[in-house]
């Protein structure tokens, strides 16, 4: 009884997820003026970008079964951080390459205290933000910083395109096939599922927990820290309120994309649809004129709708292995 | 040059309890040897040494002639050792190929080789005569068939030894013929296999020889051809039962039936009918996974009860949390004290009075006098060794926990008619068991009517007055003590 | 009486009050004598008002095993609401209520996720948060809200002997009667053992869904009460509010003693990790550092309270498995 790839599809999370999806971009293509327009398309292909790098470090670990919800502030730091090298002279390759190592080193912390200390990852992560957010205020002076024009180059990293598409928008589909090939082909993604899925099985087999979830949190923020650059790189410039947002819009991504958050479940290709989707719905809530603090409700109730569904996958997982054969 | 297991003078000590003594046999090659002894009697402690779970206290093991020393399951498995455990290991995400060969996944270049891998996993899956695609994730399939990865699992490792720890607890016929045949293939593959069930009928099927533990001592080998039921149950019961049932002041005078449940069902209790007096204890005996503790948890509203009828008293009643049980009487002392029973971090005087806060108020606040006379009543009546009420429980021994439960249900602002003990003496040293079971038939002599669950056949028939065998969620069978001998009990438990 | 000395000197609130007392003297010398004066004094009260009312809701969810990370944006919901019914020409005590009875709905929606729908209640409660800070900006429309209602603002602002602020003197009220509770009630006591085993307890009759209903509605309402009374001194519902200072609450409660994990802690804890919390914070300003260096202390200090509390944690453990 070989299942086909076809069987294989259709029975997986990703066919209502892409039917929601194109579902959504059809009616507010529908309802609004130019929302299916080539400029607006491309905006909303560089607006998926912070979500979907921020979404790729975390579904690691969230798949490991950790969590960063700095996340977004570490982009945030990213941000500054190229900003004011390349404002002091720095070519901006290096620049960015001193920023995804500052990234290393925020992940480095969360990594210390997850596993050495033994602090719960979530709670650890809620306090770094404070610590972030008050370090951007204090090294920006509470004052944008702007990458000027001269820096033209680094501004086409943030807002060039390859053809149709934009730049941000290839970098963040190389590191989503990037990492979903480490996850799918590799024994080390695969231990990151025995991890997230079965401690005791991982134990049994071998697996250095604490190892897998130190990598995973240096890499998701290093992650991170890119991703905030290339968003100073667009915008001509870093604040300390910028990114913000990104770890939430993450998660709900993630969790949307069928990445659990019981760990142990999930993949790139699901994720990639559910920030499409996310991303997709809030554009079109902008475009057909909602102001925007009804989408920070909107945001919430979203990530409510995420976590219901997948709290009724997971109900039915548990079922089907609790079941005993009496 | 066939393969060898032996064990020398193997033991194992856990505080206050001896859990393996003196334990040495040998097998070889080719042969399935089963391991059979009644619970406690140290079959899966053994498995777990072998398994380099836990360390041994003392003696020696020797693959092949030497000497091992597993410090992890993965040092063992990396030495030919695989055991495949009741609780299944698998990671539901992951395909059934992957779970097979986890932590040993087929490489190419830098990545997995995927095609070597669901070619390997294929491979094994017909051998093993099964309908499975390599690819399924795990979390697709039947229990059952996720049982048989796990040993699908076991068998990629290529290993020279494969324990079996109740394996065939949820498979149907099918796949036991199924499991079988794979074992006849293994035995011809000269590997080593132990196989430990309480199945009769399996044991007879698939193995050459058996070895019987007690009480964590080794009591006798036999081939199976010169084996009989009654032989291997005469080898894994009768122990001394001595004077400490002798010298117990029992309760003779039984009151109305003050519970009586009909055809309870919910997920793991089958139609159990069963009824109790006042001033009667009554017991439950079975093995472990027999469905008793199922049983009183629902009787005392901690599962949902899927149908049937619960009376107490003569009036029929439908708890929807043990809080209406309490109220209405019923008391349980969980199977798991530190776990269920006590808030480890709180003082005797806070555990002793739970149950009582509501009556214990004077006003809107509570009678902070009341309540220590309460304590100290549990603290006398069960002679608790403490200095003073406010010790955390966390600081007390297993007996005086077990005592704080009991002080617990039945001081005098409790209307307690029906006590529920599961494993009351788990853990817990000679002496204080015999003052459990004097407090107990204490406790019935009050009119308050006793379930009393234990895993030792000799305590059930000590201590209790009628004794109901359950297996498989089941009541196999019932009797009185008078009539009642372990081997009857153990016949009854048994499949 | 000197075995009681003893006990008393080992106590956790006897280690944090000396720890503030330390505090409190370094700082003291570093500003220069201002942390002491009678006007910065006046200002720490006010400030420790506010986060005593979100101690106190943190404080009591965390014994009973549970976090709330949604406070911060039901504390701007709650204000938002008063001053719009007020505005819209209410009594302030029709809208206060209707104010509670909002922020009220926010901790039943927390209880239904967490109990419920089994939601983890970090992620539950920082939904939530999104929700309720959204509501709040739509009540508002975007813009502060004025709050001027004489009663109101006379709270808000006066202080009794021009020393006492009243809303110190509500803070301190809240806290006895909470206090109190937690010793002295069923309700109290139900919430420590649930706090320390919640299947054990139900197992013994009580009731833990029940509590944790309770707890959230209670946090809840705890938040709206202290972000009005913030808003009630600066006389205007911002749409900031509140937002951010759900960490404040639980800083203090675990730094007061009131362990991560529940089951341990009482209020006079809570009320010295208030004090530690707002003194530090008051003499960063003093010694001239900006509010960001606030923001940054203020996850520095959780992060210190949390190693700390999980020492405790190990320590207890380690007692527990050793005392046999």
């Amino acid at each position: 009884m070989k299942s086909s790839l076809f069987k294989r599809v259709l029975r997986s999370k990703l066919l209502p997820l892409v039917a929601v999806t194109v579902v959504v971009v059809a009616f507010f293509g529908i309802t609004t003026n130019g929302f299916l327009s080539a400029s607006n398309l491309r905006s909303i292909m560089i607006s998926m970008c912070l979500s979907g790098m921020i979404g790729v470090g975390m579904s690691m670990l969230l798949i490991s079964g950790e969590i960063d919800l700095a996340s977004g502030y570490e982009a945030c730091m990213g941000g500054i951080i190229t900003a004011l090298l390349i404002k002091a002279g720095i070519p901006w390759p290096a620049a960015l390459l001193i920023t995804i190592a500052a990234g290393a080193v925020m992940g480095g912390i969360l990594a210390f205290l997850v596993n050495k200390v033994g602090l719960m990852g979530f709670i650890s992560s809620m306090a770094m933000i404070s610590v972030y957010n008050g370090l951007d205020y204090i090294v920006t002076k509470a004052q944008d910083v702007t990458i000027t024009a001269e820096h033209a180059s680094f501004y086409s990293l943030g807002a060039g395109t390859v053809g149709f598409l934009p730049i941000p928008f290839i970098i963040m589909v190389v590191l989503m096939i990037i990492y979903g090939l480490i996850l799918y082909k590799t024994e080390f993604g695969r231990t990151i599922y025995m991890t997230g899925g079965n401690r005791a099985a991982a134990r049994l087999a071998g697996v250095n927990r604490k190892k897998i979830t130190s990598i995973l949190y240096i890499n998701n923020s290093a992650i991170c820290a890119l991703a905030g650059s290339l968003v100073a790189a667009r915008m001509h410039c870093a604040n300390a309120a910028a990114c913000t947002s990104g770890s939430i819009d993450a998660i709900t991504a993630a969790v949307l994309g069928g990445v659990s958050f019981r760990g142990g479940d999930g993949n790139m290709g699901c994720l990639f649809i559910g920030v499409a989707l996310v991303t997709f719905f809030n554009s079109g809530l902008t475009a057909s004129g909602l102001q925007s603090y009804w989408q920070i409700v909107v945001q919430g109730l979203l990530l409510v709708v995420a976590l219901c569904i997948d709290f009724v996958n997971e109900r039915s997982r548990q079922k089907a292995l609790s079941q005993v054969a009496i | 040059m066939a393969h060898s297991l032996e064990f020398k003078n193997i033991g194992k000590l856990y505080p206050g309890v001896k859990a393996l003594d003196d334990i040495s046999f040998r097998t070889e090659g080719g042969k399935v040897l089963a391991l059979m002894g009644e619970n406690g009697a140290g079959k899966s402690t053994l498995l777990k040494i072998l398994a380099g779970d836990i360390k041994q206290s003392e003696g020696i093991y020797l693959l092949d002639g030497k000497e091992q020393d597993f410090k992890n399951p993965h040092e063992a498995i990396l030495a030919g050792v695989s055991v495949i455990y009741q609780e299944r290991q698998m990671i539901p995400a992951l395909s059934v190929a992957e779970n097979i060969y986890a932590g040993f996944l087929p490489k190419k270049g830098g990545g997995i080789d995927r095609k070597t891998l669901y070619a390997n996993a294929q491979k094994i899956i017909d051998k093993f005569g099964l309908h499975m695609d390599a690819h399924t994730k795990v979390a697709r399939l039947s229990v059952a068939y996720q049982q048989m990865v796990e040993i699908m699992k076991a068998y990629s490792r290529n290993p020279t030894v494969i324990c079996f720890d109740e394996p065939t607890a949820s498979l149907s016929d099918a796949e036991i013929s199924a499991l079988f045949r794979i074992i006849s293939e293994l035995k011809e593959e000269g590997k080593i296999i132990l196989y430990v069930s309480h199945r009769m009928a399996e044991i007879f099927q698939v193995a050459d020889s058996i070895v019987v533990l007690k009480d964590g001592k080794y009591v006798t080998s036999m081939d199976v051809a010169d084996a009989s039921e009654e032989k291997l149950i005469r080898a894994m019961v009768g122990r001394d039962i001595g004077d400490t049932y002798a010298n117990l002041k029992r309760n003779d005078k039984y009151g109305d039936v003050v519970l009586e449940v009909k055809n309870l069902n919910n997920a793991k209790v089958h139609d159990v009918s069963l009824t109790i007096r006042r001033g009667e204890v009554v017991g439950l005996a079975g093995l472990v996974g027999a469905g008793r503790t199922e049983l009183v948890r629902a009787i005392f509203a901690a599962d949902k009860v899927t149908s049937g009828e619960i009376i107490l008293d003569g009036q029929p009643v439908h708890f929807k949390s043990p809080h209406d049980a309490i109220k209405a009487g019923i008391a349980l002392c969980p199977e798991d004290r530190k776990e269920q029973g006590l808030v480890l971090f709180r003082s005797i005087r806070e555990n002793t009075t739970m149950p009582v806060l509501s009556e214990l108020k004077k006003g809107a606040f509570l009678d902070k006098k009341k309540e220590k006379e309460i304590a100290q009543e549990a603290i006398e009546k069960y002679d608790i060794r403490t200095d003073t009420m406010e010790k955390l429980t966390t600081q007390l021994s297993g007996g005086n926990q077990q005592k704080v439960i009991l002080g617990r249900w039945t001081n005098s602002l409790m209307k307690t008619k029906l006590l529920i003990l599961d494993e009351p003496t788990k853990g817990i040293d000679v002496g204080t068991k015999a003052e459990i079971y004097q407090m107990v038939c204490d406790i019935a002599s009050q009119g308050i009517g006793v379930i009393f669950i234990s895993s030792e056949t000799p305590e059930v028939i000590g201590v209790a007055d009628t004794i109901y065998v359950m297996h498989n969620g089941r009541i196999t069978g019932q009797l009185k003590r008078e009539e009642a001998t372990e081997e009857k009990i153990l016949a009854l438990a048994m499949d | 009486m000197k075995a009681k000395l003893r006990r008393m000197t080992n106590s956790k609130l006897f280690t944090l009050t000396l720890l503030l007392i330390v505090i409190i003297v370094i700082f003291e010398i570093l500003s220069k004598g201002k942390l002491l004066s009678f006007k910065n004094i006046r200002s720490i009260l006010q400030s420790v008002s506010v986060v005593t009312f979100l101690a106190i809701g943190c404080g009591m969810l965390l014994m009973s095993g549970n976090t709330d990370l949604s406070l911060g944006g039901v504390g701007t919901l709650g204000p938002m609401v008063l001053a719009f019914c007020i505005a819209a020409g209410l009594p302030w005590y029709v809208a206060l209520i209707i104010a509670l009875i909002s922020c009220a709905l926010c901790g039943l929606g927390n209880a239904l996720m967490v109990n419920y729908l089994n939601f983890p209640t970090f992620i539950a409660t920082i939904a939530m948060a999104s929700i309720s800070q959204g509501i709040a900006y739509l009540i508002s429309g975007g813009k502060n809200i004025d709050m001027k209602d004489p009663t109101l603002n006379f709270i808000g602002t006066k202080r009794l002997f021009d020393f006492i602020p009243y809303t110190f003197i509500i803070a301190m009220v809240a806290l006895v009667i909470y206090a109190i509770i937690l010793r002295k009630t069923k309700f109290g006591r139900s919430i420590l053992l649930v706090g320390g085993n919640a299947e054990a307890s139900r197992l013994a009759g009580l009731k833990p869904k029940k509590i944790s209903f309770i707890l959230f509605v209670n946090a809840s309402c705890m938040a709206c009460l202290a972000g009005s009374l913030m808003c009630a001194r600066v006389k205007t519902a911002t749409t900031a509010g509140l937002s951010g200072s759900q960490f404040t609450g639980i800083t203090a409660a675990i730094l007061g003693g009131i362990s991560f994990g529940g089951g341990t802690g009482g209020m006079m804890g809570a009320l010295v990790g208030i004090f530690i919390l707002n003194v530090f914070n008051n003499a960063m300003q003093l010694v001239g550092l900006s509010s960001y260096y606030q923001t940054v202390m203020s996850g520095v200090l959780l992060l210190v309270a949390l190693i700390y509390d999980k020492i405790m944690e190990n320590n207890r453990m380690h007692r527990a498995i050793t005392a046999k």
